[in-house]
């Protein structure tokens, strides 16, 4: 045997050693596969659906952890809540009209201030239980109640007796115990009929209706939510298929008891919850879902990625530059109309993806929504210029908020500095944040400069646009602004029973907003989404693409 | 050895409520309130928030939340998170996914280390050592993101040998990728150590030593060589094996594999500071334990270290 050199021992010493080694640490291997091996063996799973009529949707985010429709505000809750139960009433997705679902008739009185809501018969639950008034009615006080913490409590601040269930409490505070526990404007008035006295006068409220955080609860859940949280009982067209545990996919089948219009065709639907984007999108190339959006980082690639399976629709909403009322710097309207012209759209929009350019304060599928509401909007640097001038200037310099833990946060807001630092020789400064730490700014008024926001609609109506984001207490008065003359306005559209006439003064209300502006039109989203060769989904005008009704070739 | 384990316990206690309240201080301190991050753009009433911030003691001062996390902790009622998940279910379902994926990679990540450190210490200036340099290279300028990624859509999307991600597809096959990924990552700095370590321990004045009294070479190596030169890579085991909660943040999130470290990636995310100090204590005290076991072997491989 040869002594080992300082160089290394020769050849078939180190073979012997490696293969030792090899042997011990396969060993080790072999170890850690066999005591990791019990738990999660699935089985085969993925794959784009088993049935003939079956898909498999990915959603990017993170798992859902119950279905409760009145506790959800946003996809992707709401999204897979439309396949387990079904609304009053809902959009036809061919003419934009409302059709009744689980509603007979939806009839206003004269003011339109008390809704009476007759449902259909011969509707239940997926338990078997029947569906009537007292359903909706005990499931609506439950979420009013503000100890329930449930999210679609605010729905009902336009009751009657919300208040009372809720009586305003200082932030930071306990809220006070109330005996309370029923809204006094809403009554049970035969099995199948119920009325809704509102505060005030609301046109739109049958609209309001179609949002499915109103959908209804059985008894059973009412008793005990959390008992329910992993295994809802609906009155839609699917339920789920087995038991649901954390970490699975939420498996459906189609449900026979579903007795309402428009029920989708699928047999089956998967939800698979894929908290990253672009694996999602990686899972599709693959063939393992059959439908998925496109995360903003595939946008200039989706069309060649998935050339026979690719839709867009504009999507439910807008987006913003939003001024601070707060801050008498930005106070002149002069001056928030010269940062409007300022802004070229065109190339923001560009740099967005798919967008268009903004030229009006709701989104573009709405009926009421005008392409040449804002006079404010079109790029002319020189007319900026001049704006700025006649407001005095402004002093200091512009701060532009952006969310840290959005992807393209910072270059929005660059790309927003860089057009108000050359049309109007501003000096422009940048501040990340958490979006968080924004809106508690922004609701505390607080917030130093500019920040983006958006907003999509809950009900198609242009009015859920203006109130929540420029009614002087709106919900999503991010920018603090207050207007009595178009408080008034508003106040005279929610009062109008006439459809027509109702949105000609929505539309009053958005030309005063836009004169003011404390919110500039920056662009409307396109979404995208790509599907597999066996499903076409629905794509529609007024209500976007819904996979949930795809067709089967 | 009895005396040392406890002395190392005991020492574990003050240093563990450091790092939690250190955990929850920080958590404490992000800007930004929790519920409404939650929310998203969508605003919350203000009896919702109310009653919610009731519910998770988010108005008690910081001292009080911080006792009542700890309480929940020890007295295993953990509660849900913000979003309504049950925590003990959560961690049932994520610690044998970590567990699973950590093993794995570590495996993986060891039998190359070794065998390439190995054999390039050996063999010093050979071609195995100069294409371990080369790729050790590459690997430490891959950024993990992209590493993960490309591995993600060769294997997964375009050759379709293994799943993209998820763990439908069960034990192993579905960790395989990640853990390959993770273990490329690792790999460098093993297989360079154990190159390094081996290499100065030929030269060693004692194998010299050893060599002249006549030992023969087999014994000069596993008795003399590979125990010294493997203490460093030994220590660099521990180290590695206590930190795959670090490594199964960037993993579990690619490849969505719902394991602890996924877990708490949404935590620090929601401010859940109860559950990023629960996921924390267990790090902790999985370091200690590896520590604690790391230092016995080392006492079985150096003998000089069992009286220190």
């Amino acid at each position: 045997m040869a002594a080992i050199p300082p160089t290394g021992p020769p050849a078939e010493e180190v073979g012997s050693t490696v293969r030792r080694a090899t042997g011990v640490l396969g060993v080790a291997l072999g170890l850690a596969l066999v005591l990791t091996s019990c738990g999660d063996g699935k089985g085969s799973g993925g794959g784009a659906g088993g049935g003939a009529k079956s898909e498999v949707i990915a959603i990017a985010a993170d798992p859902l952890d119950y279905i409760n429709p009145l506790n959800e505000n946003g996809s992707p809750g709401i999204q897979v809540a439309q396949a387990v139960f079904a609304p009053l009433v809902a959009t036809d997705p061919n003419t934009g009209k409302t059709v009744n679902v689980m509603a007979d008739s939806v009839t206003p009185d004269k003011t339109s201030q008390t809704w009476t809501i007759k449902l259909k018969p011969g509707n239940t639950f997926q338990n078997g239980q029947a569906l009537t008034a007292k359903d909706y009615v005990d499931s609506w006080n439950l979420t009013a109640q503000g100890s329930t913490a449930w999210k679609n409590n605010g729905f009902f601040s336009k009751v009657e007796g919300y208040d009372a269930m809720n009586p305003p409490t200082p932030d930071g505070a306990t809220p006070k115990p109330t005996s309370v526990k029923t809204l006094s404007g809403l009554k049970q008035l035969d099995d199948l009929t119920f009325s809704v006295k509102l505060k005030v006068p609301f046109s739109q409220f049958g609209l309001t209706l179609q949002y499915l955080g109103l959908a209804p609860l059985p008894e059973e859940v009412r008793k005990n939510p959390d008992a329910y949280k992993r295994k809802p009982i609906g009155n839609g067209a699917f339920k789920l298929d087995g038991a649901w545990n954390p970490g699975d996919d939420i498996k459906l089948v189609k449900w026979d008891g579903y007795k309402g219009p428009n029920a989708p065709e699928a047999d089956a639907i998967t939800f698979r919850f894929i908290p990253n984007a672009d694996t999602a999108y990686n899972e599709f190339l693959a063939g393992n879902v059959d439908f998925v959006d496109v995360p903003p980082t595939k946008i200039k690639t989706f069309k060649t990625d998935a050339p026979d399976g690719w839709v867009t629709a504009t999507s439910s909403g807008a987006n913003y530059l939003t001024m601070p009322a707060w801050d008498p710097r930005y106070k002149n309207p002069k001056l928030r109309h010269a940062f409007s012209m300022a802004i070229d759209r065109k190339a923001f929009a560009d740099l967005v993806g798919l967008a268009t350019p903004s030229n009006g304060l709701v989104s573009p599928d709405m009926d009421g929504y005008r392409p040449d509401a804002c006079k404010y909007c079109n790029f002319d640097p020189t007319a900026a210029k001049q704006l700025l001038a006649e407001a005095g200037g402004f002093s200091g310099a512009v701060n532009i908020n952006y969310n840290t833990t959005s992807a393209t946060g910072q270059i929005f807001a660059e790309a927003i500095g860089n057009m108000l630092r050359q049309n109007l020789g501003l000096t422009v400064k940048y501040t990340g944040k958490q979006g968080s730490e924004i809106t508690q700014l922004a609701d505390t008024r607080k917030l130093d400069g500019l920040r983006f926001s958006g907003w999509g609609h809950d009900y198609p109506s242009i009015e859920d646009y203006l109130t929540p984001m420029f009614k002087s207490n709106g919900d999503a008065n991010f920018s603090g602004y207050n207007s009595p003359e178009l408080d008034k306005v508003l106040a005279q559209g929610d009062a109008e029973p006439n459809p027509e006439k109702a949105i000609k003064l929505y539309q009053h209300a958005e030309d005063i907003a836009l004169e003011d502006m404390p919110l500039i039109p920056l662009y409307a989203k396109q979404n995208a989404y790509l599907h597999s060769a066996k499903i076409m989904p629905r794509v529609s005008k007024y209500t976007g693409v819904q996979a949930l009704y795809s067709t089967f070739k | 050895m009895t005396r040392f384990v406890l002395r190392r316990i005991l020492a574990a206690i003050p240093i563990g409520l450091i790092v939690t309240l250190g955990v929850f201080a920080l958590v404490f301190a992000m800007p930004g309130d929790p519920l409404r991050e939650l929310a998203g753009d969508k605003p919350i009433p203000a009896a919702v928030l109310a009653a919610k911030r009731a519910q998770f003691h988010l108005d008690d001062p910081f001292i009080v939340q911080y006792l009542l996390s700890m309480k929940d902790m020890f007295t295993g009622h953990f509660g849900t998170t913000f979003a309504g998940a049950d925590i003990a279910s959560q961690l049932r379902l994520r610690i044998p996914v970590t567990l699973k994926l950590a093993t794995l990679s570590l495996a993986l990540q060891w039998i190359a280390g070794l065998l390439f450190g190995l054999y390039a210490g050996f063999r010093r200036n050979g071609v195995v050592d100069r294409m371990l340099l080369l790729s050790t290279l590459v690997v430490l300028a891959v950024p993990g993101l992209v590493l993960y990624f490309a591995g993600q859509f060769l294997f997964g999307v375009q050759l379709k040998w293994l799943p993209v991600s998820g763990i439908t597809e069960g034990y192993p096959l579905a960790y395989l990728l990640p853990a390959t990924c993770i273990a490329i990552t690792g790999f460098a700095g093993m297989a360079r150590l154990t190159r390094t370590s081996i290499v100065d321990t030929a030269n060693a004045d004692f194998v010299k030593t050893a060599r002249a009294k006549g030992l023969g070479e087999q014994r000069i190596l596993w008795r003399h060589v590979l125990p010294n030169a493997l203490l460093p890579v030994v220590t660099l085991m521990g180290i590695d094996f206590a930190g795959i909660f670090a490594g199964a943040v960037l993993a579990e999130s690619i490849f969505n594999l719902p394991g602890l470290g996924q877990f708490l990636f949404q935590s620090i995310r929601f401010h859940e500071g109860g559950v990023v100090v629960l996921l924390s204590t267990l790090a902790f005290v999985m370091f200690i334990a590896i520590n604690l076991v790391v230092d016995i072997v080392y006492g079985f491989i150096d003998p000089r270290v069992r009286n220190v």
